[in-house]
């Protein structure tokens, strides 16, 4: 399957994200978990214990002169799978992980240079081989300006507040693309009563495929930086979450 | 006073800002709160409602349909674009992402 988490900022895309990833991974699937933030958050839900690992720039050369294409790409001979073979990082449960990279104030042109390689190797990887889950950032400002056109399925991340809700519509419509054809679904986060799907179902007008209910143990995970699904594994969040991978993997979304 | 509230997502900028709007106008300053997020949201914070948070077009996309021939000031693009909120407060929405493009 290859997915892509989206939604307002602070929802906990990258506590559901890390845990979703995982969860795949202990079933068994090859799972490459993707964080296209310049302000990257993943890592931790992960289980990872860095905050950067973006590809190097030895993986990355200019386009020839006279040579169609983008200007920048992974250097000659190197595959999609051969630089998440040689540049990602390895999470618990070989869950592997790369980063768009992080933005450090600068010129900003390692970014500028690595975001062709990272979306190139997002087009390009084996889809028989690869599942692909990916953490973006929060907003409308980055899914869907190509960051997104890797995922066949969307999963807008809404707690039950206003400010939520009225970003998932804005995001299901900003996602519809075709271009792009993919399936836009909602995952409702911190729900705390049982009205809440259907009020998310009712002013997003998603289908809610996961509800995640508000879980005290994905606060103290985030604030320790650790993996939820290691920290808390028998949590009603965590729980969730791997209900939903198990729905989505029977499903065969991809 | 110009005021700009930053931080990371969901840590609560939009909901502070307009608490800061809406105490300054009370105390009696003319505040127009500026919503600088593609993702614009503080129309809800402020109390204008759902409704008008998502009608409110931004200045910008105003600017660029409107075939304007000089960009009209500040005053002018504030009272032909903003939204009054509750206290006085006047609200305009910068920016927003309105189409996917390629990038």
């Amino acid at each position: 399957m290859r997915l892509a988490f989206v939604g307002k900022g602070g929802v906990g895309k990258s506590a559901i994200a890390g845990t979703f990833c995982r969860a795949l991974a202990r079933q068994g699937h090859p799972v490459l978990a993707i964080d296209s933030d310049p302000l990257p958050g993943l890592a931790f839900s992960l289980g990872l214990t860095i905050s950067d690992a973006p590809l190097p720039d030895e993986a990355i050369e200019d386009k020839p002169e006279g040579e169609e294409g983008p200007r920048y790409r992974l250097r000659a001979g190197l595959t999609a799978a051969d630089a998440i073979d040689q540049y990602a990082a390895t999470a618990p449960d070989g869950v592997r992980f790369l980063q768009f990279g992080k933005h450090r104030g600068s010129t900003g042109r390692g970014l500028f240079r690595s975001q062709f390689a990272f979306r190139q190797i997002l087009r390009e990887l084996p889809e028989d081989r690869w599942n692909i889950v990916g953490d973006l950032p929060g907003g409308t400002r980055q899914p869907f300006t190509g960051w997104g056109d890797y995922a066949r399925l969307i999963l807008i991340v809404v707690e039950p507040t206003a400010k939520s809700m009225l970003t998932a519509r804005r995001l299901s419509r900003l996602a519809l693309d075709e271009e792009h054809p993919r399936q836009i679904v909602a995952v409702v986060n911190k729900a705390r009563e049982a009205g809440d799907v259907k009020t998310v179902e009712e002013r997003t007008g998603l289908e809610v495929v996961g509800a995640v209910p508000w879980d005290v143990a994905f606060a103290e995970a985030e604030e320790k930086m650790a993996a939820p699904i290691d920290l808390a594994p028998g949590s009603a969040a965590v729980k969730a979450v791997e209900s939903l991978v198990e729905q989505l993997s029977a499903e065969r979304i991809s | 006073m110009r005021v700009a509230v930053v931080g990371k997502g969901g840590s609560g900028k939009t909901t502070t800002s307009a608490i800061v709007a809406r105490t300054m106008a009370r105390h009696g300053a003319t505040v127009v709160a500026l919503d600088c997020d593609s993702n614009p949201n503080l129309g809800l914070s402020l109390g204008v409602g759902d409704f008008e948070t998502e009608r409110l077009e931004s200045m910008r996309e105003s600017l660029d349909e409107g075939g304007e021939e000089h960009a009209p000031g500040w005053d002018d693009l504030i009272a032909r674009f903003g939204s009054d909120a509750p206290d006085g407060v006047r609200l305009a929405v910068v920016s927003r992402i309105d189409n996917p493009s390629p990038g």
